[in-house]
């Protein structure tokens, strides 16, 4: 059985759907963010999702205590906005402000560089829960204030993006089939003289909702039943140029899914000295726009 | 301190936003499984004379379906996929009589602002 339409005594519905063709919008149907096939795959705040799809992170507000003499408080407020524009084929504009506090001494504060993503989602397998995607960040040299750091160089980062949903998992793996894996490879290339940059990073998460709709009805009650635990973990290697160590987080947290938004917060823990040496913690709301204007976004600009 | 009288403004433009964004957003969303009967994932004793899905949005049925498999593939539904007459987010379709084992429910569906989503499950008749 394909359409509900094509049953017998099905004759209301295929007048719907007639009257629904009639308005417009009868065969598009909006490309959904996060999806392969049954599984949904939450934006992850530390780690780019594989995705290219209608996304706005409004805000992203993170603080973290960054080591050195003296040791400064970074407080971060950013914004993202993507936007499909061919078939799975998104561009994304990020801007941060960043407040910088000094132990003992006065605080600045100013915007980071401005930050374009281009990324094209070049493989999918439904079954089996699998994406892959390719594409480059631009971090626009000048564009940012001095005073916070922000570079007059050009970092460009091209990155493969990648997905895999264990819903394909056998029946004896039944309370795993939940977990799911996101991740990131890029290398930065600075148009100066700073050290080439391996940035990579992954997310495991455990879906409770998949848990709930797609494997066992465990009787979660709500808001349970909508939140995804996860943790991220995000890298930086330096490999040439007298770069340093590797510095990087570990980021266990809670996805709270809303059919409008996601909620997220989750504990920026240093992976290592180099990193820092306190805990900080970053909140995000994803507002999910292509729900909020399905007329509007949730298309690609050109093409179907 | 003098972080925080900047963070403030940008908090309640932020609020305000998303309280404008949750007033035009009332009826739009991606249909998401809320619950079924047969449960999820359920091993039941009594063979279920239907299969109901309750979904978190109102649905077009012109362009959803559910698909009920047996252990070897072979649909087993009585194809009268039918909405509830009072709960557009209900989705109901008949079974004939089952024989123990299990058994797959496939759903597509496409909510009334034309979000599509899909899933499966299986209950198992002892």
């Amino acid at each position: 059985m394909k359409f509900a339409a094509l049953k017998d005594g099905g004759g209301w519905l295929a007048a719907s759907g007639a009257v629904l063709t009639a308005m417009g919008l009868g065969t598009t149907t909006v490309r959904a963010h996060g999806f392969v096939g049954d599984r949904f795959f939450p934006p992850t705040i530390q780690t780019d999702d594989p995705f290219a799809v209608d996304e706005l992170a409004l805000p992203t507000v993170s603080t973290i205590i960054n080591p050195g003499s003296p040791a400064t408080r970074e407080t971060d407020i950013g914004v993202s906005f993507s936007k499909e524009i061919l078939p799975k084929f998104a561009i994304s504009l990020s801007e941060t402000y960043v407040n910088l506090a000094p132990e003992g001494m006065p605080s600045v504060g100013g915007f980071d560089n401005l930050s374009l993503n281009a990324k094209y989602q070049l493989w999918e397998n439904v079954p089996h829960e699998a994406i892959f995607s390719v594409g480059s960040d631009w971090d626009v040299g000048g564009t940012g204030a001095k005073k916070i750091g922000a570079t007059s160089a050009n970092v460009f980062t091209p990155t493969v993006y990648y997905g895999k949903g264990f819903g394909d998992l056998p029946d004896a793996l039944t309370y795993a089939r939940p977990f799911a894996l996101t991740g990131t490879l890029g290398v930065e290339f600075p148009t100066s003289a700073d050290p080439n940059t391996v940035d990579w990073g992954f997310a495991l998460e455990y879906n409770l909702p998949y848990l709930q709709s797609e494997v066992k009805d465990i009787g979660l009650p709500g808001p349970f039943n909508k939140m995804i635990p996860v943790v991220e973990f995000a890298f930086s290697t330096p490999f040439n140029r007298g770069g340093g160590p590797t510095t990087g987080t570990i980021n266990p947290g809670i996805l709270y899914e809303n059919n409008y938004f996601q909620i997220g917060a989750e504990a920026i823990i240093p992976a290592n000295s180099a990193t820092g040496g306190r805990v900080g913690a970053v909140f995000q709301i994803q507002i999910y726009i292509d729900d909020i204007w399905p007329k509007t976004f949730g298309h690609p600009l050109f093409g179907e | 301190m003098k972080t925080m009288v900047k963070i403030i403004p940008f908090q309640h433009w932020t609020l305000a936003c998303l309280f404008c964004l949750a007033l035009q957003a009332t009826v739009w969303a991606h249909a998401f499984l809320d619950r079924s009967d047969p449960q999820v994932g359920s091993s039941i004793t009594n063979p279920p004379s239907e299969v109901k899905i309750w979904f978190t949005q109102e649905l077009e049925p012109a362009f959803s379906s559910i698909v009920v498999q047996d252990a070897q593939g072979k649909e087993v539904d009585k194809k009268d996929l039918h909405l509830d007459a009072k709960n557009k987010s209900l989705l109901e379709i008949s079974l004939p009589p089952l024989s123990a084992g299990t058994y797959t429910v496939i759903w597509h569906v496409v909510s009334v602002d034309t979000h599509r989503t899909q899933g499966r499950f299986k209950f198992t008749i002892k």
